[in-house]
């Protein structure tokens, strides 16, 4: 107990080095940068910064990668609440309240929620990444071959929940992504599988895949609508403060979207996206003004930004424990573990704690930097929302291209990056699901490997796979995913359409804009 | 007067010119060195220790080039690709070097490389938990292994800690089941977790967890030098696995590369792994020099010895 009281002192220090704190600032502004412009989102964003990280020191480089995974989630309210358009789909919810309250010219109150409520989720959901994540990661021993091809079935029964609007077409895209899995080298027997030249042999980069089905074929979608300019960021005069009454009306929407947006977080698949609206439902439910719901509520703003961050510590404890992303964003994260040389487990608690510490204590302290900046620059990254598609196609090409090619100075990344991206292209036009893809690309070979070591190892005795309470565990797990879908569905629509009642729009336009 | 003095001056040019010529060669620009791994991986590291000490010797800088993916196999490929011409040197991890040729990964032979030195050695060593009873000597451990079907874990299939351990149950003549993971770090965790009786690593690896598990021989022909293996019995002396085996990381450039660059790299880095503050920097590994010829003598023997386990070495097993 002392040991880790220590080491999360140590890690504070860490932390605090010069060059760590200019990082943490640059990476909530590029992050904010990135959240509040439509159509890029925090996944995108990570996954397009990632390659600037790779010569830094491990822990600097998770926590610029950290910075703006908090920064994007945040910074996709400020266009949802300036121009009704969430900068993220994270932010749907958002928009609905905040754009209100805009119109009331009450721009600053609801921008100041947004941040207030942000830095209190993010903050709070760090205290379950210090407690749980060491928890979780001696448990790790307690994983072994069976227990990991569970694991990951159950992070593929997942896939089913996060394609919100057909099962089938989500269970079609993990079965393209487990296909494009086995290309490469066959981790038993070392066998060639699918493989055109040595280029392949560890298999498909995820990295350049996840750029290419996020980024590249965002790029296409947007290139391929008439260029439009953005309504015009509402100029607002008001102060950018709450009275201490509001203050305390939304702290108990904060607590209550924080453990929402947290648990959420820590399943694997499901995301800021379903959070922010839950987040959103929950504190309507429980609010003592709920005709102002609709007309402007600082409430819905709170419950709505509250739960999403609150996401952000929750999804990086599988992640970093299990090697099992909780979102999208963390999967890009983890890419960034593995190019520094650290696996996923209990090594990162052991060998790996300062670290590990530093980056926690980074990922704490980056919550006040996304409050100071946020509160400051408000203004100014509203003008970046209304950012025109024709300056912005360029520029996330060009990042596109330097990043995958980056990585390993590789002309065939980028081939793979471009293959991707007019994949994801033609995925997202007939509506299957990219996120499902590079799951199961990720998850695909874990389940592999797990199945067929457990099953050597037994000598193709079956029963070895249900042989322990951990696989017991997640084959239950693995049935509550099966029917999470229709749970999940029945949940989301339901707070949307409460959402919708009171105001009347077509948020289904805005939850559209882009669904990664 | 003037002749001789013509004939001297002509005699000082001649000697001056053919001084030139006979000097040693040396780069004219900065040094790439290949590095077939990824930034931050255990050859990135010390070879980033190393070129940081050596540039003093080479009076060049040393740029690292990571050229990683295809098991090694593309950043040798492009190591053999390179000119001749000494500003390119990179290093060669054998014997994963060697199982990239054996499994035709790359377009590259031992043909294509000229060796320059040995740079670092691990000795491969068998492992299995500090608290599992049944094992307290490797005699323990053979005398299970040929009554009961044991797992061994391994950092990927026919990779160096795979050969380790069916190099040990072949001399011991007992059969196992080998459990494979994509790294080292996994490879220690699953035996830890109890999801394999023993495994074989390199000494290096189990640094940071020496009280979770037990070394109960290595595969060496001389008592180890690293602090606290010095006891380890070695493998040969218990009637087994009589050779050395382990990983070296070695440099090497281009094949076609003059005998004046071989020697002029040898040499620097030779005296870079001397240096005071190299050693000091090192302490975690360990620093193996070992001169061309030596460095040539043991790359020849690691191709032959993987070659040579094709034929009857793995067992015939239907994945």
């Amino acid at each position: 107990m002392l040991d880790t009281l220590s080491l999360m002192g140590a890690g504070f220090l860490n932390a605090l080095s010069p060059i760590n704190l200019l990082m943490m600032a640059a990476g909530v502004a590029m992050g904010i940068v990135i959240g509040c412009m439509p159509g890029l989102s925090a996944a995108m964003g990570v996954a397009l910064m990632l390659p600037m990280t790779f010569t830094m020191k491990a822990e600097t480089g998770l926590i610029v990668l950290g910075a703006i995974y908090c920064g994007a989630i945040f910074g996709g309210s400020i266009s949802a609440i300036l121009i009704h358009t969430p900068g993220t789909p994270a932010s749907a919810a958002t928009a609905i309240e905040g754009y209100q309250m805009t119109l009331q010219g009450k721009a600053g109150k609801a921008l100041f929620t947004a941040c207030y409520s942000s830095f209190w989720g993010g903050l709070l959901s760090c205290i379950s990444l210090y407690f749980f994540s060491p928890l979780l990661a001696k448990l790790t021993l307690k994983f072994m071959s069976a227990e990991y091809f569970w694991l990951s079935l159950f992070g593929l029964t997942i896939i089913a929940g996060v394609s919100s609007k057909s099962v089938i077409k989500g269970l079609m895209s993990g079965a393209l992504g487990l296909l494009l899995s086995t290309v490469g080298l066959d981790p038993i027997s070392g066998v060639k599988r699918f493989m055109p030249t040595s280029y392949f042999a560890e298999g498909i980069n995820t990295t350049c895949a996840l750029i290419g089905l996020f980024s590249m074929s965002q790029v296409f979608i947007l290139a391929e609508k008439k260029i439009k300019e953005r309504a015009r960021a509402t100029k607002f005069s008001d102060k950018m403060s709450l009275t201490r009454e509001e203050r305390r009306t939304i702290r108990p929407t904060i607590i209550r979207s924080w453990i929402i947006g947290n648990l959420i977080g820590i399943l694997p698949g499901a995301g800021a996206s379903i959070a922010c609206f839950l987040g959103y439902n929950t504190s309507k439910q429980f609010s003592k003004h709920k005709e102002l719901f609709g007309n402007g509520s600082i409430e819905g703003v709170a419950g709505s930004e509250a739960a999403n961050n609150a996401v952000t510590g929750g999804s990086l404890i599988p992640t970093l424990t299990l090697g099992i992303p909780g979102e999208s964003v963390t999967a890009v994260l983890m890419g960034g573990l593995i190019i520094q040389g650290l696996t996923p487990g209990p090594e990162l608690f052991g060998k790996y704690a300062p670290m590990t510490y530093t980056f926690f204590a980074g990922f704490v302290l980056v919550q006040f930097f996304m409050l100071g900046i946020g509160l400051l620059g408000c203004r100014g990254f509203a003008q970046i929302s209304r950012l025109s598609d024709a300056i912005l196609i360029p520029c996330v090409t060009v990042l596109c291209f330097v990043g995958s090619y980056a990585i390993h100075k590789n002309i065939m990344d980028i081939v793979v990056m471009l293959s991707f991206g007019v994949l994801g292209y033609l995925m997202r036009k007939f509506d299957l699901n990219t996120a499902a893809v590079v799951l199961a690309l990720i998850l695909g070979p874990i389940g592999e490997k797990g199945l067929r070591n457990a099953l050597r190892g037994s000598q193709g005795d079956f029963r070895v796979l249900f042989s322990s309470v951990v696989c017991w565990v997640l084959i239950i797990l693995c049935v509550i995913g099966i029917l999470s879908p229709i749970f999940m569905n029945r949940l989301e629509k339901k707070a949307e359409k409460e959402a919708i009642s009171g105001t009347g729009e077509d948020l289904e336009k805005l939850t559209e804009e882009d669904s990664v | 007067m003037k002749k001789i003095l013509a004939l001297a001056l002509a005699l000082c040019l001649v000697f001056a010119l053919a001084a030139v010529a006979a000097a040693d060669w040396a780069p004219d620009g900065p040094v790439s060195m290949i590095v077939a791994y990824k930034a931050g991986n255990g050859t990135d590291n010390t070879a980033r220790i190393l070129a940081k000490y050596a540039e003093k010797y080479i009076g060049q800088t040393i740029v690292i080039d990571n050229v990683d993916g295809g098991s090694g196999s593309i950043g040798w490929s492009k190591l053999a690709d390179s000119d001749p011409d000494g500003m390119t040197i990179g290093f060669i991890n054998l014997p994963n070097f060697n199982s990239t040729i054996v499994k035709e990964l790359g377009t590259y032979t031992t043909a294509n490389f000229t060796p320059i030195c040995n740079h670092v050695t691990e000795t491969s060593i068998i492992v299995v938990r500090a608290d599992d009873d049944r094992f307290n000597t490797l005699e323990d451990l053979v005398a299970y292994c040929k009554e009961n079907m044991t797992k061994a874990s391994t950092n990927g299939p026919q990779a160096s800690n795979h050969i380790g351990a069916q190099a040990f149950a072949n001399s011991a003549g007992f059969e196992y089941i080998d459990i494979p993971q994509g790294n080292t770090a996994d490879e220690l965790l699953w035996l830890r977790g109890g999801d394999a009786d023993w495994c074989v690593v390199k000494v290096a690896d189990i640094a940071s967890m020496m009280t979770e598990v037990k070394v109960l021989a290595a595969f060496a022909t001389e008592p180890l030098k690293e602090e606290g293996f010095e006891d380890v019995p070695l493998l040969k002396d218990l009637g087994y696995y009589p050779d050395w085996l382990g990983s070296s990381r070695m440099i090497a450039a281009p094949a076609g590369v003059s005998q004046e660059v071989v020697d002029f790299y040898a040499n620097a880095f030779k005296q870079a792994m001397e240096d005071p503050e190299y050693l000091e920097a090192s302490a975690s590994f360990t620093t193996d020099y070992k001169d061309p010829e030596a460095s040539a003598a043991l790359f020849a023997q690691q191709q032959e010895f993987t070659e040579s386990l094709s034929e009857g070495f793995w067992p015939d097993i239907d994945y």
